[in-house]
């Protein structure tokens, strides 16, 4: 029996290549469309660069000031990027030759984005080097560099409940802002708790704009948690003390599941992650805003001992190679930054990956809650140095600042 | 001192990787250019929380079985790159939920009403028995079109060695089957086998990992692409796709070759009527004699060349051609094993009807019920911490969905669009996926448009209509061509995408570049 396919004609063949030629010939010789909406969208929320000038500064108390940023069309910003409440936004200085980076929370609406304007609320850290520069050197006119708004610091309704008890100490307040603004706003739909964590009644930060958030929506609450020891009177709708597990299962829905959401120092989550575990709460309903820069790696129980106090890294970025001296207390991101090197930085708490680069030599020390690398990156030598602390000298390959 | 390079590759996708290793490995300079911070495009990974997912691979046809290694497999030994790779002996379950008005349909062992619902094995032999308990008469043209397809290969191997055809009369006398079963689609092959239309239909399952229907499909590449799922099975990189583009990257270095990330080329400099060299980040200046590019050719001639210096006959193709359709995927980490949510496939295919076309047209709108959803630990069992699981969603999307979306509005649209992928889900298996979500990503056509800066962000170059199939594209390959020192390479090319495709034409085009190198030109 002849096979069926021979009822499929072979001559068919012979016409393709000439139907294929004849189909291009017939194609129009001018440019393809450049863009499309995906494309449009995609540049819009994600641009390299942000270029920006401060419009306005709210002092708020000492040490903090907020400052109201605006595009800056002469540099090739024509209009904000963007964002869903929560997100931050790396600032880029050069500050006496270094080329320093940090991340804040925008504390301003999403809606206010489409108006043109952001806002960061910045405290001096102790110590820190960009917010003492920023309090310092940032007034009306200030041309200032950030990237796109990043992170995962949102509310998702498939993923979280739709009560949610947020807690905040100090300037972990400003994504809760934007947060509350948005649900104010109609952008964002769930229910807030807000326990706010701050050391007396005059040091809360946007008191009065959230009282008129509470008082514009139903959908937030906010509890001020007083630290010091204040002879004064209690005021209504607040308590004492630190946010503790008690007083996270006081304000929590009894009947219904809850998710917790937590931002603030260092010290706040070490304090109320103890708290959280008395709760027993399922891992998917709590979620940390980004841990913040790690000093002090020796302090950590697994950090080994012998180590040198300084240590040389030969770094190639693109065609470039330098060798710099460090401490072995920085960050590897942080000892090349102090000395003037440019490099790719977002998070700096190692978790979004930004700065992902190749380790061809030598030792780091990485922290525990830091490590969010893939895992093929333990087997080529990958390493994030924004949370990487060097044992040794090293030698690395990192990709150009962007 | 300016900076030269022997050859200069544009994007590191599998098919830049692929070409840079290839070039290093012959000892020419090289320089791998990478707008992102990391390798691979498509063939990466992502972190969040304590889940690592992979972003848009399924499972790999490359991936061979002991002592038969596949393409992708034997690609890997020839770069001396190391991989890891779990093997899946499955292929698919098809599940196509009752409509009303359905008449032929039945209660499923998850006590779904269903009109379709099959889990296809693996082994030419099996599948083609299976195919036949349940759509009887369809064992014979099921085992032909296996046969067919197992001579292809060598075809291939023919076209490649150019000694296949002068236009294509001489192939005609060679290799009439081939040429038969390349200038007709799924549909009339397999209607010429006499298939009867129900077994054609689960035949043509795995249309969407092409994006090409049956009415469309060139039968001689679905077959291929079948051919290397059913034979051996899939194979998935135990440590995600980035543990494969690592792996790449490593050889290139090992070879002396550079590589820099975050490190966009901005522009192409023209000497004399050819690439002469890049700039990159819009700053710096690097030059090379040869060039392979792994871009997307629409968004290539409009970010990097001026209009004057692109050949007529490139800007004619790229207007001619069909932007292939984009991705919706949806990633899930849940707090749930696969065996408590109720899984038992790694890749389950639900639909509103079995017929591929109809399943294409519904790729033109959101909400649509055709999704596929995967069990990552039902092929990588501890792919994710204990007592939890991996699952992606995945719906085959024209970009042009996004027609109408403001960027403010985008996050609230893609959590609408993943919610009914979702439930899509969740009704047709019967199980229940929502509450245990412990972490989500969504990407749309934006998402992947930001990540392999395509058009409308489709992963899969241009449709591989009929009249574009990859034979005529093998064949045309030179003519298709820009420049002589400058081939393109990825998914844009001959084969469309997929990894194994990918890395073919990326040492495709590096072995025509060390050629033209050995040949002093």
């Amino acid at each position: 029996m002849a096979s069926p396919i021979k009822s499929l004609q072979v001559k068919k063949f012979l016409s393709m290549l000439p139907d294929r030629q004849a189909r291009f010939e017939a194609g129009a010789p001018t440019l393809p469309p450049g863009s499309d909406q995906a494309r449009v969208i995609a540049r819009a929320l994600h641009p390299v660069r942000q270029y920006l000038r401060v419009s306005a500064v709210i002092e708020r108390g000492a040490d903090c000031k907020s400052f109201e940023l605006v595009p800056d069309p002469e540099r090739g910003t024509e209009a904000l990027a963007w964002f869903g409440a929560g997100k931050y936004l790396t600032v880029f200085e050069t500050i006496e030759g270094m080329r320093i980076s940090r991340a804040y929370s925008i504390s301003s609406s999403p809606k206010q984005s489409l108006e043109g304007k952001y806002m960061l609320t910045i405290k001096l850290v102790e110590g820190g080097i960009m917010s003492r520069y920023i309090l310092d050197n940032w007034a009306v006119g200030t041309p200032v560099e950030v990237s796109a708004p990043s992170g995962t610091f949102e509310y998702q309704p498939l993923r979280d409940a739709k009560k949610v008890i947020c807690l905040a100490g100090g300037s972990g307040i400003t994504p809760f802002l934007s947060m509350a603004q948005a649900i104010a706003d109609g952008d964002e739909d769930f229910e807030m708790t807000l326990l706010y964590g701050s050391r007396n009644w005059d040091a809360i930060l946007f008191r009065d704009e959230l009282a008129a958030i509470e008082k514009a929506t139903d959908k937030v609450k906010v509890i001020h948690v007083l630290s010091e020891k204040t002879a004064g009177r209690m005021r209504k709708g607040t308590e004492k003390g630190f946010i503790t597990a008690e007083l996270i299962e006081k304000y929590a829905p009894a009947d219904e599941p809850y998710s917790v959401f937590l931002c603030g120092p260092q010290q706040m989550y070490a304090f109320v992650d103890k708290e959280l575990e008395k709760l027993n709460l399922p891992r998917k309903y709590i979620r940390h805003e980004m841990f913040g820069e790690f000093h002090d790696p020796a302090s950590q129980p697994d950090y080994p001992s012998d180590v040198p106090e300084t240590v040389q890294i030969t770094v190639t970025i693109q065609d470039e190679t330098k060798t710099v001296t460090g401490s072995t207390g920085d960050s590897v991101m942080a000892i090349l930054e102090k000395n003037g090197i440019a490099v790719p930085s977002r998070c700096r708490s190692g978790e979004c990956g930004f700065c992902h680069s190749h380790l061809l030599a030598g030792k780091v020390y990485v922290p525990k809650n830091m490590e969010y690398r893939r895992m093929a990156d333990y087997d080529f030598g990958c390493i994030h140095p924004c949370c990487s602390f060097p044992l040794t000298n090293l030698v690395l390959n990192v990709p150009a600042a962007r | 001192m300016r900076k030269s390079y022997d050859v200069i590759v544009i994007g590191a996708g599998n098919g830049g990787l692929a070409a840079a290793a290839t070039c290093a490995k012959a000892g020419l300079s090289t320089l791998l250019l990478e707008r992102h911070n990391i390798p691979g495009g498509s063939a990466s990974s992502f972190v969040r929380g304590r889940f690592e997912f992979e972003p848009s691979l399924h499972e790999l046809a490359g991936i061979g079985a002991p002592g038969d290694p596949g393409e992708i497999e034997k690609f890997f030994d020839r770069m001396g790159a190391e991989g890891e790779w779990v093997r899946d002996e499955s292929t698919f379950r098809l599940i196509v939920p009752a409509k009303e008005g359905d008449t032929d349909t039945f209660v499923n062992e998850d006590g779904v009403e269903v009109s379709v619902d099959v889990r296809m094995p693996i082994g030419f032999e099996a599948f083609s028995r299976k195919l036949d308990e349940i759509v009887p008469g369809s064992y014979e043209s099921s085992i032909a079109a296996f046969r067919i397809a197992d001579r292809f290969f060598t075809a291939l191997d023919q076209i490649e060695d150019g000694d296949f055809l002068n236009g294509g009369a001489g192939a005609a006398k060679v290799l009439p089957d081939v040429m038969r079963m390349t200038s007709h689609t799924m549909k009339e092959a397999l209607d010429a086998l006499g298939m009867p239309k129900k077994a054609q239909d689960i035949f043509n399952t795995y249309w969407c990992y092409m994006g090409v229907p049956a009415s469309r499909f060139d039968f001689m590449y679905y077959m291929c692409m079948l051919h290397g799922y059913v034979k051996n099975g899939a194979g998935m990189p135990r440590k995600r796709s980035h543990a494969m583009s690592l792996a790449i990257d490593k050889v290139i270095r090992d070879n002396g070759g550079d590589i820099w990330y975050n490190s966009e080329v901005t522009r192409v400099i023209m000497r004399g009527g050819k690439p002469a060299g890049v700039v990159v980040n819009g700053e710096k200046e690097v030059y090379g004699r040869r060039f392979i590019c792994n871009g997307a050719p629409n968004f290539v001639w409009n970010d990097l060349f001026d209009l004057k210096d692109v050949p007529k006959k490139q800007l004619q193709m790229a207007n001619a051609r069909q932007i292939a359709v984009s991705l919706t995927t949806v990633y899930l980490g849940v707090n749930k094993t696969a065996e408590e949510l109720g899984f038992k496939d790694y890749s389950i295919f639900i639909a509103p009807d079995s017929d591929s076309d109809k399943q294409y047209e519904v790729c033109k709108q959101y909400g649509s019920g055709y999704c596929i959803i995967n069990c990552m630990n039902e092929a990588i069992p501890d792919c994710s911490p204990e007592g939890t699981s991996i699952l992606f969603l995945t719906s085959m999307t024209f970009g042009d969905v996004m027609q109408g979306v403001q960027p403010q509005d985008y996050k609230k649209f893609k959590t609408k669009v993943a919610e009914d992928m979702i439930e899509t889900c969740e009704k047709a298996l019967n199980i229940s996926i929502k509450p245990y979500i412990e972490e989500i990503e969504i990407a749309l056509p934006p998402t992947f448009s930001r990540y392999l800066n395509t058009p409308q962000g489709t992963p899969y170059g241009y449709m591989l209509n009929m009249w574009d199939s990859m034979i005529p594209r093998m064949l045309q390959y030179m003519k298709d061509q820009p420049f002589d020192n400058f081939l393109f390479c990825g998914a844009s090319q001959e084969r469309g995408d997929g990894y194994g495709c990918a890395y073919y034409t990326g040492e495709k085009a590096a072995r025509l570049t060390i050629k033209a190198f050995k040949e002093g030109k």
